[in-house]
């Protein structure tokens, strides 16, 4: 038989080919026609996929509308509507199971933040500014769940939580710890050690309560949430005293300065915070006095594959978009997407995203996040991110820079995720410290 | 102050060319940044740019301009080589990679119209070059075999009738100072190149600006359609094929990104140098930790490489297409370096970095659009292969 080309090449096809085995054969070959979205979607367990594909329609539906508008006008939109729209699906209550809050159960004893870094990776395709302005809220309640104390949990989160599930309120909190002099001091060992730190907390037997003075900054959703988890030294002591307050908008002395001027993420704010003699009464302080410390590397920890999500929806929404971009462009007489250099690099971006997202995944499936392997996923994927938003750029050429295409505010979103939450370099070094007395072990002369 | 051995040049002439640009930088440029602007406040950019004309940086077609000669891209070209422009843009650049873009692209247009020996219709001050179309830059040979299966064709055409050419068709990308007096488009003539000037406020010339962009905001970036504009024979500036219009003009385009790169590059890693001296993490300056030395280093040396390369181009004609190959593999590579250079070097500022305070993000926003302008990666590394290529040009 004389088959044409294209008639011999649709024959090689895995799919057509397959017919020509037995039917035990072609049962283990898998020809199920699906995205690369749905085939990783599919190896979730039931539980996490729901929060997978809620989110993705979520953030359609909801963040897609709103982003362009509010990367460029970031004063001008009002972040309530989509905070409250968030917490009527349940997406501000994940770090707690149902009746207290909204992840599914097995899933959340198998990987605390899995669900969150699922939802986390959905809403950064969008756009990294809303999804950091809901993510943040996780942030800012992680230490009151990681300080172990029930106190804190049944007397400030569940109230909190209950609000924000039953009634939709679209209350926030935020996570204080960067000072002005202190950044990457305060998100590793050493440097903590040597760190010149200004916000303090004096003890004041005779109001029962503590005074709480200094200054942070950088604080994402710090001029909109309700109320803000603080880090502070005790008065004349080091950062080993280090303690965690929870100081609520109105509380007399604390106020917000400056916001910052962003590349990026710009529909979140990032704000200065100001305490001038704030009065914080015991029943405030998160966990126990001097556990602040140990408290804030442990939200580092499970918020650091969360972060590497982000990063990776960034990555993800760059692809998608410039993968439509090649569909309807035309370069002389065929569409981009129907040149060979232009798939090699394509595939290329789907690698490196399916590899972090993969890193992502393993790192947080477990009930406790570790340091090296939060670090590992959080570096690998904000690394990866950066670099396919730049491939996605410059595959699309002079369009890869309006910002009506959309590329080029992921591209800005995802070099922040190689920033904050430590940055590349600190997380390197945690991931160091962690297996020092194994893996990494000094000679012993 | 570093003085730049470059082949080609003498001492006097490299340290004449600096110290012109860092005077224009420190009195011009800088102001303009002393607002919080994170692309400097614009409004003052017309003033700047008329100061460029004044004090022969900024080229014009117009022989009583005194850049008309040795500004950028000037009329001296064939006699100084590239160096003088690549020096000057190089150095403007460390302060605005925008600004240095509008003297570029100021300067490519003027160096085509200074190469006409007839007498034009007339004679614009300020010009833009009108040349890619839709996805990216010609590929050369596109024009002459326009049926070949080649992967674009030049749409935009002209037509001779009544002794007056029209033109039609619409260029994309046009990079330009504000308010230019014309354009000069590159486009089909039958099956050949054709190079015309046409007035900028002409009948059937409609422009439109990109929106917004990611950087290089001091410069404007638009798209220009033609319908049937009219103009007379005079206004054509080659003498019936302008193939090497294009190749200089791409030549020139892809050098002068590069020297801004470099520049862009050369004024991140100096600004990471002085914050890493003056910034304390850990109880002592950030410069003494080496996670920094690194980013620093790294960036410096990819600096160092980039710069060479854009020197290499000295030495060839503007016209071949040797050089074109060699300009577009600096493209490729330069872009590539001074990126890495000022992620890098903003890295090093940590949260600073980030924000508008430092023009660190400014930096890094402008070397990422150089990268994916008027030839992205792709587009170059495909050109590099087909210029050997027998029959593709």
């Amino acid at each position: 038989m004389n088959h044409s080309l294209e008639e011999r090449i649709e024959q090689l096809k895995l799919k057509n080919a397959t017919q020509k085995m037995n039917a035990f054969g072609r049962l283990l070959v898998d020809n199920r026609e699906m995205s690369l979205w749905e085939h990783d979607t599919k190896t979730l367990s039931w539980g996490v996929r729901r929060w997978r594909r809620k989110a993705l329609k979520f953030s359609r539906e909801y963040i897609r509308p709103l982003a362009p508008q509010a990367d460029l006008h970031p004063h001008d939109y009002d972040p309530k509507p989509i905070l409250a729209a968030a917490a009527r699906h349940g997406f501000q209550t994940l770090l707690l199971v149902p009746p207290l809050g909204s992840a599914s159960i097995i899933p959340y004893f198998r990987g605390t933040v899995f669900q969150v870094a699922v939802v986390g990776e959905e809403f950064a395709t969008e756009c990294g500014g809303l999804a950091l302005l809901l993510l943040a809220h996780n942030l800012g309640m992680a230490p009151l769940l990681l300080s172990g104390s029930l106190r804190n949990i049944f007397r400030q989160m569940i109230p909190f939580y209950l609000k924000s599930h039953i009634l939709g309120r679209p209350e926030c909190m935020a996570f204080a710890i960067t000072e002005p002099g202190a950044g990457s001091d305060v998100e590793e060992t050493e440097g903590g050690a040597k760190a010149k730190l200004i916000t303090t907390a004096k003890y004041s037997s005779e109001l029962n309560g503590y005074i709480l003075n200094g200054q942070k900054c950088f604080i994402s959703d710090g001029a909109i949430a309700d109320k803000v988890t603080v880090y502070a030294r005790l008065e004349d002591e080091g950062i080993e005293s280090w303690t965690c307050f929870l100081v609520e908008r109105g509380m007399k002395g604390f106020s917000v300065g400056r916001s910052e001027r962003k590349m990026g993420q710009r529909a979140s704010d990032a704000s200065e915070l100001i305490f001038d003699n704030v009065f914080i009464p015991k029943k405030n302080v998160v966990g126990k006095l001097r556990s602040g410390w140990a408290n804030n590397r442990n939200v580092l920890n499970y918020s650091r594959p969360v972060v590497g999500a982000m990063a990776l929806g960034h990555g993800r929404g760059a692809f998608e978009r410039c993968l439509e971009f090649c569909r309807r462009t035309n370069l002389g007489p065929k569409r981009l997407i129907e040149y060979q250099d232009v798939q090699l690099e394509l595939a290329d971006m789907a690698i490196s995203l399916w590899a972090a997202r993969s890193m992502i995944w393993q790192s947080c499936k477990q009930f406790r996040c570790y340091q090296s392997g939060s670090a590992s996923a959080k570096v690998f994927a904000s690394d990866t991110a950066f670099k396919v938003c730049n491939q996605a750029m410059e595959l699309m050429g002079d369009h890869g820079y309006l910002h009506s295409n959309g590329v080029e505010r992921l591209w800005r979103d995802s070099r922040l995720t190689q920033i904050y939450e430590g940055t590349n370099q600190i997380n390197r070094l945690a991931l160091f410290e962690h297996h020092l007395s194994t893996d990494f072990k000094m000679p012993v002369e | 102050m570093d003085r730049e051995p470059v082949a080609g040049i003498c001492a006097e002439d490299v340290t004449h060319y600096q110290d012109l640009a860092r005077q224009y930088a420190k009195k011009s440029v800088l102001p303009i940044f002393q607002d919080e602007y994170s692309d400097g406040n614009l409004s003052l950019l017309p003033d700047k740019l008329k100061t460029a004309f004044e004090i022969g940086i900024a080229a014009a077609p117009d022989e009583s301009l005194a850049g008309c000669q040795y500004g950028i891209w000037g009329g001296a070209l064939e006699e100084t080589g590239i160096m003088p422009s690549v020096l000057l843009l190089s150095v403007i650049a460390e302060t605005c990679g925008g600004i240095a873009m509008c003297l570029h692209a100021q300067g490519v247009a003027s160096n085509l119209l200074l190469g006409v020996k007839r007498k034009l219709p007339f004679i614009p001050v300020r010009a833009a070059l009108c040349l890619q179309e839709g996805f990216c830059p010609p590929f050369i040979g596109t024009v002459i075999s326009p049926d070949k299966d080649a992967p674009a064709k030049i749409t935009t055409t002209a037509v001779l009738k009544n002794n007056k050419y029209i033109i039609n068709g619409s260029k994309s990308f046009v990079y330009s100072m504000n308010d230019v007096d014309a354009y000069v488009v590159l486009g089909r003539v039958n099956d050949q190149w054709g190079c015309f000037l046409i007035g900028a406020n002409e009948k059937g010339v409609e422009r439109t600006d990109v929106g917004v962009r990611t950087g290089l905001r001091a410069c404007l970036v638009e798209h220009v359609r033609f319908n049937n504009a009219e103009i007379p024979p005079e206004a054509r500036l080659d003498d019936g094929d302008a193939r090497e219009l294009v190749i200089r003009a791409l030549n020139l385009n892809w050098t002068g990104m590069a020297a801004i790169a470099t520049g862009i590059a050369k004024g991140a890693a100096g600004a990471a140098r002085k914050y890493a001296a003056e910034r304390y993490q850990g109880g002592t300056q950030i410069e003494e930790h080496p996670a920094v030395k690194m980013l620093i280093a790294g960036a410096e040396a990819g600096i160092a490489s980039a710069q060479a390369t854009v020197f290499s181009l000295q030495d060839s004609s503007l016209d071949s297409l040797q050089k074109l190959r060699k300009s577009a593999a600096a493209k490729l590579t330069v872009m590539e370096l001074c990126s890495r250079a000022v992620t890098d070097c903003l890295q090093t500022f940590g949260g600073y970095g980030y924000m508008e305070d430092f023009g660190m993000e400014k930096r890094l926003r402008d070397v990422t659009v150089l990268k994916s302008a008027s030839g992205s990666p792709t587009y170059l590394k495909q050109i590099i292969f087909d210029i050997e290529k027998e029959g593709a040009l």
